[in-house]
């Protein structure tokens, strides 16, 4: 990271709260991958008439673009282990392009993302966001540490 | 859907990106250095968010709140696990520890302009997608009048 870090007690509860403005205001689940599928859907119905959740995307985008302005640039350089320990661009993309894949298809069949599931579902106590954030968060810690041995 | 709801979503979505960026999630060594436990701060930026959402919608709800633009009534359902929780969430982890990145801070790492973004959201789009796809024929099917669903199948 190039940046100073936010500390996490600040952070967090500010990420808390913009769940609960959408609830106060919507009545609504925040969730990325909701506000993502909600733009994917109307562009596959020739549809832009995109809800409150599709303009919550454009506000992430806006939120990041900002954050790089102010912050002078990005905040980091390559891409993790993927950039240390492959050199072809075309492999590293190839890897991030299959990982979206899981990721989109598998937030969707589980009901949410990691603010879907993690923070808005378990905030209301839903047993199944319990379930799925349980088992996303163990598998990426598997996958993370067998990486670590792998390589 | 008015363009008070719009603006607000739109509101809402610039402070939760500002500070996802500004708590450096956006990086996949901050995630990595999170899911391996060589650091405290996903941990803890994670349940202090968590925390935060749970008390402030059932404070909500439990003084029968109406929501500010919608007027409909603070409530929701409480979902049972089902196997596609699971499931779903075992492919989500896999994408999310070998990118270090989950959709929120694959969008910001686009919008600061890492290139590498672009990649996982595409997968990520194609993803979402395909899902839609596939329930899309199941419900259309369902939405059939059985009439007609009766007709299809033995013609």
């Amino acid at each position: 990271m190039l940046h100073p870090q936010l500390p996490w007690f600040v952070a967090g509860p500010v990420m808390g709260l913009c769940v609960v403005a959408a609830r106060a205001l919507f009545n609504g689940r925040l969730g990325v991958t909701g506000g993502i599928s909600e733009v994917v859907t109307k562009i596959a119905d020739r549809s832009m008439s995109l809800d409150w959740r599709g303009f919550f995307v454009a506000g992430l985008l806006l939120g990041g673009a900002g954050f790089g302005l102010i912050a002078g640039g990005p905040d980091f350089h390559g891409y993790g282990w993927l950039t240390d320990t492959f050199s072809s661009g075309a492999v590293i993309g190839l890897i991030l392009l299959a990982s979206g894949v899981l990721i989109g298809y598998g937030a969707k069949t589980s009901g949410g993302c990691t603010s879907g599931n993690g923070l808005s579902g378990n905030s209301l106590l839903s047993p199944a966001s319990f379930a799925a954030t349980a088992t996303f968060f163990a598998t990426a810690i598997v996958v993370s540490f067998a990486i670590e041995a792998l390589i | 859907m008015s363009t008070r709801e719009r603006a607000a979503g739109l509101l809402i979505g610039v402070v939760f990106g500002l500070v996802l960026s500004g708590s450096g999630m956006t990086s996949p060594v901050v995630i990595r250095d999170g899911l391996l436990f060589h650091s405290g701060y996903l941990y803890g930026f994670f349940l202090s968010a968590l925390a935060t959402a749970t008390a402030g919608q059932w404070l909500l709800r439990g003084r029968g709140a109406r929501a500010l633009l919608t007027g409909e009534r603070i409530g929701w359902k409480q979902e049972r696990p089902e196997r596609r929780h699971l499931t779903g969430a075992l492919l989500f982890g896999i994408g999310w520890g070998v990118a270090d990145a989950c959709p929120g801070p694959i969008l910001t790492q686009i919008a600061q302009g890492i290139p590498y973004g672009l990649f996982t959201l595409t997968g990520v789009v194609g993803g979402v997608w395909l899902y839609h796809r596939g329930h899309r024929t199941a419900e259309d099917v369902e939405a059939q009048p059985a009439e007609s669903r009766q007709v299809y199948a033995g013609s």
